[in-house]
C-alpha cells in the first residue's frame, strides 16, 4: 500500500530515470574499459566476474552509492519541499511505516540498477571471455552480496535525509560520508563496516569467511539503523 | 541595485544555511588520515618527493578529486533550493534588479564558497602539519608563499567547473538530475585526466593542475604538464559559455 504510494508520488520528480540512467552509465564502465585496453584483463588469472569486478567495481559503486544518495535526498525533499510533511504528520499513518516504503522503493531500484550492471558483467564476458559452466550462478552470488552490502548505505542516507529538513544538508552530509567511506583504508575490516564503505566490496576473489562477517555486519547494521529511525521519530514528535 | 550589493544580499541569505559547517566537516576528515599515516611520507623515495611536499600534496589531490567537486554541487543545491521553496525567488525575480546581474551574484557566492573551503583546508593542512611535525620530529610546514601559489591555481582551475555545475542547477529544474548529472561527472574526471582531451572536460581540471604539480615536485615521476595554448582559451569559452546559458535561463522556468 504504501509502497504504491510513494511510486506515485516519486512519478513526476525523475527518481525513476535518474537511477536508471545512473544504472546504465555505471553498466558502461566495464564495456568501455574491456573495449579500450582488453589485452590487459584477458591474460588475468581467476575467473571472468572476479576480473571484471576486481577492474572496475570501485567505479561502478561510486556511482551506485552516490545514486543512492541523491535519490534519497530527493524523496525526502519532495515531502519537505512545500510542507508536505507536515500534512502527513496529522494523517492516520506512522512516520515508520512512511520510511518503510520509501525504503522499500529505494531498495527496489537499487536492484533494478544492479540488474543493469549484471548484464553488463554478463555481455563482458560473454563477449570477450566466453561463458563457462557456473557463470551464472557467480555473477548471481555477486551482484546478491553487494545488495546486501547497500542495504545499510540505503537506510542510513534514508534517515539522513528523513532528518534534515533542507535538502543540501541532507546531500551535503552524505557528500561527507562517500567522502568518507572512499578515504577509509579498505584493509582495516571495522572501519570498512561503514555503511557507505559497504558497497566497494566485493564478493568473488574474497574468501568466504570474510564475506560471512561483511554479511553478519550488515545485518547488525540494518537492525541498528532501523532502531535509530523508529527512536528518531518517536523523540522528534517529543520535540515538536 | 550593484552587483556588491546584490552579493551581499546573497551571502545574507545564507548565513543561517549551516553550509560552512558541512564544508569545516569535510576539511577536517581529510586530514585526520594524513595526521595518522604520517610516516608514510618518509617512504617516497621511489617518487623522489620530499616528506613535507608529499603531505601538502597528497591532501590536496584528496580534496581536488572528489570532495571539492562535489562541495560544489551541494553549494548549487543551496543557492537554488533556498528560494524555491515558499516561492522566495518569485518575489526576487518581481523586484526592479536584473535577472542576469542576480545570476552573476549568486554565482560569486557560490566563487566564495568554494574559496572558503579552500582556505579552510589550507588552515586545516596548516594545524594537522604541525601536528604531524610533533608527532614525526620531523618539519612537515611548508613556506605560505608556495601553498598559496598552489591554491589559487586549484581555485582558478576549478572556475569553469563551477559555471558548469551552476548551469546546470539553473537550467534543469528537476534537482535529481543537476545533482546527479553533478555528481556522476566527477567520477570519470579521474579516468580523463590521462587522456589528451582533458582539457575538454572542466570536471577534471583542479584534478588536473594538483597531479601535474605533483609530477613538478616528484624528480622520478613524469605527469602530464599543463599545456596552456589550448587549456587556457577553452577553458576560458566553457566558463564564459556557462555562465552565458546561465545568465540567460536564469527565472526562465518560474516565469512561464
Amino acid at each position: 500500500m504504501s509502497v504504491s504510494l510513494e511510486w506515485k508520488k516519486v512519478k513526476r520528480t525523475g527518481f525513476l530515470p535518474a537511477f536508471f540512467g545512473g544504472g546504465t552509465l555505471a553498466a558502461i564502465v566495464p564495456i568501455i574499459n574491456m573495449a579500450v585496453r582488453p589485452e590487459r584483463y584477458l591474460n588475468q588469472q581467476g575467473s571472468p566476474v572476479q576480473i571484471l569486478l576486481d577492474a572496475n567495481w570501485q567505479m561502478m559503486a561510486m556511482l551506485n552509492v552516490l545514486l543512492i544518495v541523491a535519490g534519497t535526498c530527493l524523496l525526502y525533499h519532495t515531502e519537505y519541499a512545500d510542507n508536505a510533511m507536515q500534512k502527513l504528520k496529522s494523517l492516520p499513518v506512522r512516520e515508520s511505516s512512511v520510511f518503510l516504503g520509501k525504503a522499500v522503493l529505494t531498495i527496489l531500484m537499487s536492484f533494478f540498477v544492479l540488474v543493469i550492471e549484471a548484464v553488463a558483467v554478463a555481455f563482458c564476458t560473454f563477449h570477450w571471455f566466453g561463458i563457462e559452466k557456473g557463470f551464472f550462478s557467480e555473477l548471481c552470488r555477486c551482484f546478491g552480496y553487494s545488495l546486501l552490502l547497500m542495504l545499510p548505505c540505503v537506510i542510513l542516507s534514508l534517515l539522513i535525509s528523513e532528518a534534515c529538513k533542507n535538502m543540501w544538508v541532507s546531500l551535503g552530509i552524505g557528500v561527507v560520508c562517500v567522502f568518507t567511506a572512499t578515504m577509509l583504508p579498505t584493509t582495516n575490516f571495522v572501519l570498512s563496516l561503514f555503511p557507505f564503505a559497504m558497497p566497494f566490496q566485493v564478493f568473488a576473489g574474497a574468501d568466504v569467511a570474510k564475506s560471512m562477517h561483511y554479511i553478519y555486519g550488515a545485518i547488525a547494521e540494518l537492525a541498528v539503523c532501523s532502531l535509530a529511525q523508529l527512536l528518531f521519530v518517536k523523540v522528534r514528535r517529543g520535540f515538536e | 541595485m550593484s552587483l556588491l550589493t546584490l552579493v551581499g544580499v546573497e551571502v545574507g541569505k545564507i548565513r543561517r544555511s549551516k553550509i560552512l559547517l558541512i564544508l569545516a566537516a569535510a576539511a577536517v576528515i581529510l586530514w585526520i588520515p594524513s595526521i595518522l599515516n604520517a610516516e608514510l611520507n618518509f617512504g617516497m623515495q621511489a617518487e623522489g618527493i620530499s616528506p613535507e611536499n608529499n603531505f601538502f600534496i597528497q591532501g590536496f589531490m584528496g580534496m581536488a578529486w572528489f570532495m571539492f567537486p562535489a562541495s560544489m554541487v551541494v553549494g548549487t543545491v543551496l543557492l537554488s533550493q533556498t528560494e524555491r521553496a515558499n516561492k522566495g525567488i518569485l518575489k526576487m525575480l518581481a523586484l526592479p534588479v536584473s535577472t542576469a546581474r542576480l545570476c552573476i551574484a549568486k554565482f560569486v557566492v557560490l566563487l566564495s564558497l568554494a574559496a572558503t573551503q579552500i582556505l579552510m583546508m589550507t588552515g586545516m593542512y596548516y594545524i594537522s602539519a604541525v601536528i604531524s611535525s610533533g608527532t614525526q620530529d620531523y618539519s612537515f610546514v611548508l613556506p605560505p608563499l608556495f601553498v598559496l601559489r598552489e591554491i589559487s591555481l586549484i581555485f582558478l582551475s576549478a572556475i569553469p567547473m563551477i559555471a558548469f555545475f551552476w548551469m546546470l542547477s539553473v537550467c534543469i529544474q528537476t534537482p535529481v538530475f543537476s545533482i546527479g548529472i553533478g555528481l556522476a561527472s566527477i567520477v570519470p574526471s579521474v579516468l580523463l585526466i590521462n587522456t589528451k582531451v582533458w582539457f575538454a572536460y572542466p570536471m577534471s581540471y583542479p584534478l588536473f593542475v594538483i597531479t601535474s604539480e605533483y609530477g613538478k615536485l616528484a624528480a622520478n615521476l613524469d605527469t602530464a604538464q599543463v599545456e596552456l595554448i589550448p587549456w587556457i582559451p577553452v577553458a576560458t569559452l566553457i566558463a564564459i559559455l556557462c555562465l552565458g546559458i546561465s545568465c540567460l535561463r536564469f527565472g526562465q522556468a518560474e516565469r512561464r
